[in-house]
């Protein structure tokens, strides 16, 4: 809900209702922008699906049990995070099995407790996790969004070192002497606490566009990572943003337009990437 | 730890995968001085790679003592690691790896640089240092996904040696590369083995190897079977006549 408190982007757009969303946009996809570039490039894109999937689940829980659903997702999200090796490892099977296991498991129970809370009337709510709802947000929620957003940039900047020795690979950054479970598992946990906050906005179907596409893009056109980590939030927020005005001013679904929006930019990006261009260099 | 003491020093060592049934190494004894120059030989399967891992702190040790630059592998992996170089094998990088040479190079300082500091003059300087052992400086910006095999190699190697390593594991580090940039491997590591660095390297390719005394380890079926010293001439006929009739190659 757009009620009254500090907008930070108030001096450029007056609009509340605007201004709202579009904050929430933005840190939201500056947010999972940087950790796209985890995601993508460390290669557990199926774990920050299985994870937007848990928080999915976890927030429907929590709406049918009348608790806070963002703490729930949070929860699920990290609760998976770390089930994720221990099951691997004592069910014997390969982490690909187990998280196709926990996200089949993941989506069930977050569509039994939509379908069950619309037969109890209670539906309309619930969808908002489907596909998000970026007017319905509170203002702390939005807060809530920045501080993730800060807290997603520090963690990258204070272990660049070592998130980029991991991105690399794993064995090299253990074999250097880099503490690489630890740092791991650290990503995984503001990853999940992210995925968790962006949700009521985003949605749990979406939610995976946003941890993907921005990194997807910038490796279009970045030979290093430093590039990336600037590149792909800056896309993200402009696509965000170009996707909530949009969707205000022409009473369109936000969420789902701006996922197009990212579609549409990743295709132009590959047909435009420098980086597949065969050229022939005179040295 | 003296001048006179062991580099390595593994005392009655098991070694197991995490989730196996059985010890992958079973009673490895070895000691190894400083600047000795060690062939590990044997089969397939034998347990070479996992020897070296177990050196390096990579391995959990369930049994047995390991101590490596005069520390405990089993109290501190990490900490030996900033001291042990090690090249892993069968690497190849996708085209569009975000990472250029130095900054692969760089990632060899990132163990001893220590958490939450940033690199400083001397880590660029043993980059470009380590660059130039290779011969591979001119290659410092390029992204290392558009290298050859044999480049990535020496990346991957100068990345070892930009930590001012005490002792070196190298597995099949010649596996990619050409006669000429075997000969200059072995050039250097010749040279690193006089400056008093112990090189441990998995092989199946001895006809280059440096000159000197080398000694020979040969495994089979996760134990040690021979380990003695001989010319590198020699290396060939010791590990052949070590692993006749048990080859699983």
């Amino acid at each position: 809900m757009p009620e009254r408190g500090l907008r930070m982007l108030e001096f450029i757009i007056q609009n509340n209702i605007v201004c709202h969303a579009v904050e929430a946009m933005l840190f939201a996809s500056v947010a999972c922008a940087v950790l796209s570039v985890i995601i993508t490039q460390v290669q557990i894109s199926s774990i920050g699906f299985t994870m937007a999937h848990a928080a999915f689940a976890g927030a429907a829980l929590g709406m049918f049990l009348s608790l806070n659903p963002t703490v729930c997702s949070i929860v699920a999200g990290v609760s998976v995070a770390f089930l994720i090796g221990p099951l691997s490892d004592k069910a014997r099977l390969s982490p690909d099995t187990s998280l196709g296991l926990l996200f089949g498991i993941c989506m069930a129970v977050a569509i039994f407790f939509i379908a069950y809370m619309q037969t109890l009337g209670q539906g309309f709510s619930a969808m908002g996790l489907l596909f998000g709802d970026v007017i319905s947000l509170y203002r702390e929620e939005v807060y809530l969004l920045a501080a993730i957003c800060i807290v997603a940039i520090i963690f990258i900047v204070v272990l660049y070192k070592e998130i980029t020795a991991i991105i690399f690979d794993k064995r090299i950054a253990e074999s250097v002497g880099i503490r690489v479970k630890p740092v791991y598992y650290a990503m995984l946990f503001v990853i999940a606490l992210t995925v968790a906050l962006c949700l009521p906005i985003i949605g749990g179907l979406l939610l995976y566009v946003w941890l993907v596409a921005p990194a997807a893009i910038a490796l279009q056109f970045c030979n290093r990572l430093s590039a990336m980590f600037v590149v792909a939030p800056t896309v993200a927020a402009i696509i965000s943003i170009s996707g909530a005005l949009v969707g205000l001013e022409h009473s369109l679904p936000v969420a789902p337009l701006t996922a197009v929006l990212f579609s549409v930019v990743f295709i132009a990006a590959v047909l435009l990437s420098p980086r597949r261009r065969v050229t022939f260099r005179k040295t | 730890m003296t001048p006179s003491d062991p580099i390595i020093r593994l005392e009655n060592v098991y070694t197991a995968y995490e989730g196996a049934d059985r010890p992958t190494l079973t009673d490895i004894s070895l000691s190894i001085g400083k600047g000795e120059f060690v062939v590990i030989g044997g089969p397939n399967g034998a347990g070479k790679t996992t020897l070296l891992e177990t050196i390096n702190g990579m391995l959990p040790i369930t049994h047995g003592k390991a101590i490596v630059c005069g520390q405990d592998v089993r109290g501190d992996g990490v900490q030996v690691r900033c001291r042990v170089g090690y090249l892993l094998q069968n690497f190849a990088f996708d085209p569009l790896t975000p990472f250029t040479v130095e900054e692969v190079v760089l990632m060899g300082r990132y163990g001893t640089i220590g958490l939450f500091r940033k690199p400083g003059k001397e880590d660029y300087e043993a980059v470009q240092k380590a660059l130039q052992m290779l011969g591979i400086e001119d290659l410092a910006t390029r992204p290392i996904g558009q290298l050859s095999g044999g480049q990535q190699q020496k990346v991957l190697m100068a990345l070892n040696l930009a930590r001012n390593p005490e002792v070196l594991l190298l597995d099949e580090p010649f596996s990619n590369l050409d006669m000429f940039a075997r000969e200059e491997i072995n050039h250097l590591l010749a040279r690193l083995v006089r400056s008093g660095v112990t090189v441990l390297i998995v092989s199946h390719a001895f006809d280059d190897l440096p000159d000197g005394s080398v000694r020979v380890v040969v495994m089979q079926e996760g134990t040690i079977v021979v380990s003695r010293e001989c010319s590198p001439k020699e290396v060939e006929q010791v590990v052949r006549s070590a692993g006749k009739g048990t080859s699983h190659a």
